[in-house]
């Protein structure tokens, strides 16, 4: 963390950067996000395992964005981010910096998105054995079970929209969820509503979700509203062979490949 | 509000049998915003559009709902029925009674009750309608042909004598193509180089046509009407506008080794050429990959040789951009190697050569001046084999297809010999006679019957050397596969046309779609078949399959007809029914946040950046465009698009969602 802070501190002192966006101690001992203007105030910046949320989210604010030129401090996670927006022509290069962040606090640094590509490929985006064991799970029910599960674990939603505004690939200035000519998706929060919501929001993440978990960590209620989207990547990964976000190569969704698997065609 | 107009037809019986028309009509009469409602026996007749017109000056209608067949058939009908009487054609849809209803269901209550509801969110849909205007794209009525064989020379004269300008690129340094290396032409026996020459003169000289020679096409932009076209031409090392053509360079030119491509390997060239004596331009140029100076850093012999300093080494390869209208390609095609046939010997028996290269031994032009002398000691064969079929209508080994013109050529080969060596024994090994043309036939049965060629209907197996004559083997099909054995002196492989070796990426450049042979695929293999899938790009000669000339000459000029048609107007008119990206007041300005995923979605490369910007010039937001010329309102960005910031003109978000709703509120 010491090299961070150091970095950060010369960043500001510089002027080279006009904030820097990191995290910090929160309320109840839980980490929460530093928008940090002054040298003195680096001091502030922490990094632990509780450090989850995804501070890439901030880079496509107006808010933020009026502080002037920021520098991210980025885990794996928010990397990830940044690669996806930066393919979405959300963020250009000359737009930020990026203090790359190891899990033992070693500062990373990058001159280009192509170089935070390259690091990446070290650390390819796959599901975890529980994560799997979870999908298996969910996947093995058959249909009228899955709509009732499903049922059941959205009907807690009382649509706050906590995960809309934690998730870095929600960046629409108006949701399609708020678009009302027409209105396609109801606005209350019954089932039918928060089916629909949940089931939009899945599928606007396909083949663009960076699997961060910021969705689930800021949902007031738990729900297992990550396992929509990750149950699409377990997809992409088994029918499309796609092991995460890349500058180059297409949006998963409107890319052919002719070696694309069809098996999906019934 | 709205004052709909419901017109259900009956078809004659076609959905009058199995659907109560009239309770169609009478319901329809209730529905919210219809003012009229009415049957007829035939809606698209004149009374029945009559019919149409009269409602909608009587009723003041806003919009019309035509209950009948597909639009597919009718919908032009109707619209245009529709402005005759003052309501925008857009104002009027049509719900497909027909195919969608009374064809596939019996008469039965529910049948109506079906044709009822699609006629229920047709209403709902109409009152959603905007009044539309067709879009203009103007037209730049510039050609461009790429490919300056016969079909491109063809092409070019046609549209240049039409009017229009032409810009004729030609990769060789010389344009004549295959044609150019022809002795004789069946079924004639005209000399191809006299009726060709003209032709290739006439293009350099007509004032309508651009001619640039050893230059390619670099890379394709735009659409039908306006396309940007970038062409590399290719650094000649020799300024033609100083060079005389007098050639003094190349008969002082020390690389004198290179093997002519012209005369298919007969015979060498130097490293700076002019490809033959007729080409035009008459100029030659430098070949890099051959000349000592290119390679070795010295010699410029043919620099102090040449009188009026034309020779440039220096010169770069130059790109220039130019804006065209339409585009015919006539690349035309390949000689297939013969490296997957080795039992015939090529390449491994000097005298085992190519149907091109016998074109060239025939060719009074060609390196033995039209005296047929075999390559490896210059002996005039006393006896010839010719192997049609040398790789094509072959699964196993060659191509599936029929190259179509081995059958006419060999006929004539065998026959140009047979004229030229009067003592000469000749045979043509075939599977079929394929002769279908007008005097084809003829042709072929002159060469057995008058010129005494040897058909021999079977397959060669092998080719081998012994002492100094060329054994062929083969059966003799027709005399119950008897093993026939021919001591031959020379032997002519009838080699497949294949498709050109740059066909897949230049086919990538335009856009164009091409089979699984790598011929450019045609828009529909009977009633398009000089078009391209894409609009504007058309095609001609064997770059879509292997043809003959008269073939080749024809397509060429049909070609030309589509272009000067297209040239024919000052403007195109496209249906307005298109992909549109919102407009929101400020400070929005549109729900696109430019994403652009759209852009990789959609399949004709039509949507553009647009940026917008405040009055000092500042980029406040950079949102998707769509460019009206491309978009085909196929509807896959607005599938794409999370924000729902594009909708299709006609067939909007509101309109389907009214649509939905009709049949759920029912």
């Amino acid at each position: 963390m010491v090299d961070v802070k150091k970095k950060a501190a010369e960043l500001l002192s510089s002027e080279a950067v006009k904030v820097i966006i990191g995290y910090t101690e929160g309320t109840g001992g839980k980490p929460r996000a530093a928008f940090i203007q002054n040298v003195a105030d680096v001091e502030k910046l922490i990094f632990n395992s509780q450090c989850v949320m995804n501070l890439a989210v901030y880079l496509t604010k107006a808010e933020i964005k009026k502080l002037g030129k920021p520098a991210i401090v980025a885990p794996v996670n928010v990397l990830r981010a940044i690669i996806q927006l930066a393919f979405e022509v959300q963020i250009q290069e000359s737009d930020i910096v990026v203090l790359g962040i190891t899990p033992d606090e070693k500062l990373v640094e990058f001159q280009s998105f192509a170089a935070i590509e390259s690091y990446l490929e070290d650390f390819k985006m796959e599901l975890d054995a529980k994560e799997k064991e979870t999908l298996a799970k969910i996947s093995g029910m058959s249909l009228e079970e899955r709509w009732a599960y499903w049922t059941e674990e959205l009907s807690e939603c009382f649509k706050c929209y906590a995960c809309r505004a934690a998730c870095p690939m929600c960046y629409c200035h108006k949701c399609a969820v708020e678009q009302n000519k027409p209105q396609w998706i109801p606005v209350a929060a019954h089932q039918l509503g928060n089916m629909e919501w949940h089931i939009m929001r899945a599928m606007h993440l396909a083949g663009r979700c960076v699997n961060c978990d910021a969705c689930h960590n800021a949902c007031p209620k738990g729900i297992n509203l990550n396992f929509l989207t990750k149950l699409m990547l377990a997809d992409a990964q088994e029918q499309l062979g796609y092991t995460g976000p890349t500058l180059k190569e297409g949006n998963l969704l409107s890319t052919y490949n002719p070696n694309d698997q069809e098996n999906f065609i019934k | 509000m709205s004052r709909i107009g419901v017109f259900v037809c009956h078809c004659g019986e076609n959905i009058s049998s199995t659907v109560d028309v009239e309770k169609v009509a009478q319901t329809a009469a209730g529905f919210d915003g219809v003012a009229y409602s009415v049957d007829y026996k035939y809606m698209c007749s004149d009374p029945g559009q009559s019919l149409i017109k009269q409602a909608i000056k009587d009723h003041n209608l806003t919009g019309v709902v035509v209950s009948a067949c597909s639009p597919r058939m009718h919908e032009p009908t109707f619209r245009k029925a529709c402005a005759e009487a003052g309501l925008n054609g857009y104002m009027c849809e049509m719900t497909n009674l027909r195919e969608h209803c009374s064809w596939v269901h019996e008469r039965t209550e529910e049948t109506t009750e079906k044709a009822i509801d699609l006629v229920r969110m047709l209403v709902e849909k109409v009152k959603n309608d905007k009044p539309l205007e067709p879009i203009k794209v103007p037209i730049f009525k510039t050609a461009l042909v790429i490919g300056g064989g016969i079909a491109g020379i063809q092409t070019s004269l046609d549209i240049a004598n039409c009017g229009h300008k032409v810009i004729l690129v030609e990769k060789e340094p010389s344009i004549g193509g295959h044609m150019s290396q022809l002795s004789e032409t069946f079924p004639t026996l005209d000399c191809s180089q006299c009726i060709l020459t003209p032709r290739m003169v006439e293009v350099a000289q007509h004032p309508n046509i651009t001619l640039y020679t050893y230059s390619e096409l670099e890379s394709l932009e735009g659409y039908i009407g306006n396309f940007k076209a970038k062409i590399r031409k290719k650094a000649k090392s020799v300024d033609h506008s100083v060079c005389t053509g007098c050639g003094d360079c190349w008969t002082k030119c020390p690389s004198k080794k290179i093997p002519s491509e012209f005369n298919a390997g007969l015979d060498n060239r130097t490293a700076i050429y002019v490809p033959f004596p007729q080409a035009v331009p008459n100029k030659p140029v430098i070949d890099k990959d051959h000349c000592t100076y290119y390679q070795k850093g010295k010699c410029r012999l043919c620099e102090k040789n040449c009188k009026p300093g034309a020779i440039h080494f220096d010169l770069e390869d130059e790109i220039i951009e130019v804006e065209v209208g339409g585009i015919v390609v006539t690349t035309g095609f390949d000689v297939k190697g013969t490296d997957f046939f080795p039992e015939y010997g090529y390449g491994k028996y000097k005298d085992v050569i190519t149907g091109l290269q016998f074109e060239r031994l025939a060719s009074a032009s060609g390196p033995t001046l039209g005296e047929i002398k075999r390559p490896s000691d210059g002996k005039v064969p006393e006896k010839i084999v010719f192997i049609a079929c040398a790789g094509s209508r072959d699964p196993a080994k060659g191509i599936d297809y029929c190259s179509k013109i081995c059958c006419m050529y060999t006929a004539k080969h065998a026959m140009l010999y047979q004229h030229k060596v009067h003592t000469g024994k000749s045979y043509v090994f075939y599977m079929d006679i394929r002769a279908g043309g007008k005097n084809y036939e003829e042709f072929v049965r002159r060469a057995i019957e008058e010129d005494k060629v040897n058909y021999v209907r079977g397959r060669v197996s092998t080719v081998y050397e012994k002492n100094g004559k060329l054994i062929v083997k083969g059966a003799d099909t027709l005399m119950n596969g008897q093993p026939v054995e021919i001591e031959a002196d020379m032997v002519v492989l009838a080699t497949a046309g294949v498709a050109n070796c740059g066909s897949e990426e230049l086919a990538q450049k335009l856009h164009v779609s091409y089979d699984r042979y790598k011929f450019f695929a045609e828009a529909h293999p009977k009633l398009k078949p000089v078009e391209t899938n894409t609009a504007g790009i058309f095609l001609a000669g064997a770059c879509q399959a292997p043809k003959d000339i008269p073939e080749t000459v024809g397509m060429a000029s049909g070609a030309a007809a589509k272009v000067a048609a297209l040239f024919s107007q000052d403007e195109l008119k496209r249906e307005p029914l298109i992909a549109v990206v919102n407009r929101q007041m400020p400070p929005t300005f549109s729900s696109c946040v430019g994403c652009f995923l759209c852009e990789t979605a959609c399949p004709y490369r039509a949507i553009e950046r647009e940026e917008i910007k405040d009055r000092a010039g500042n980029v406040i937001k950079t949102i998707a465009k769509v460019n009206d010329g491309l978009c085909q309102g196929c509807g896959t960005c607005v599938a794409f698009c999370r924000t729902k910031s594009i909708d299709i003109q006609g067939f909007t978000n509101e309109q389907m969602y009214s649509e939905v709703m009709a049949l759920l509120n029912d």
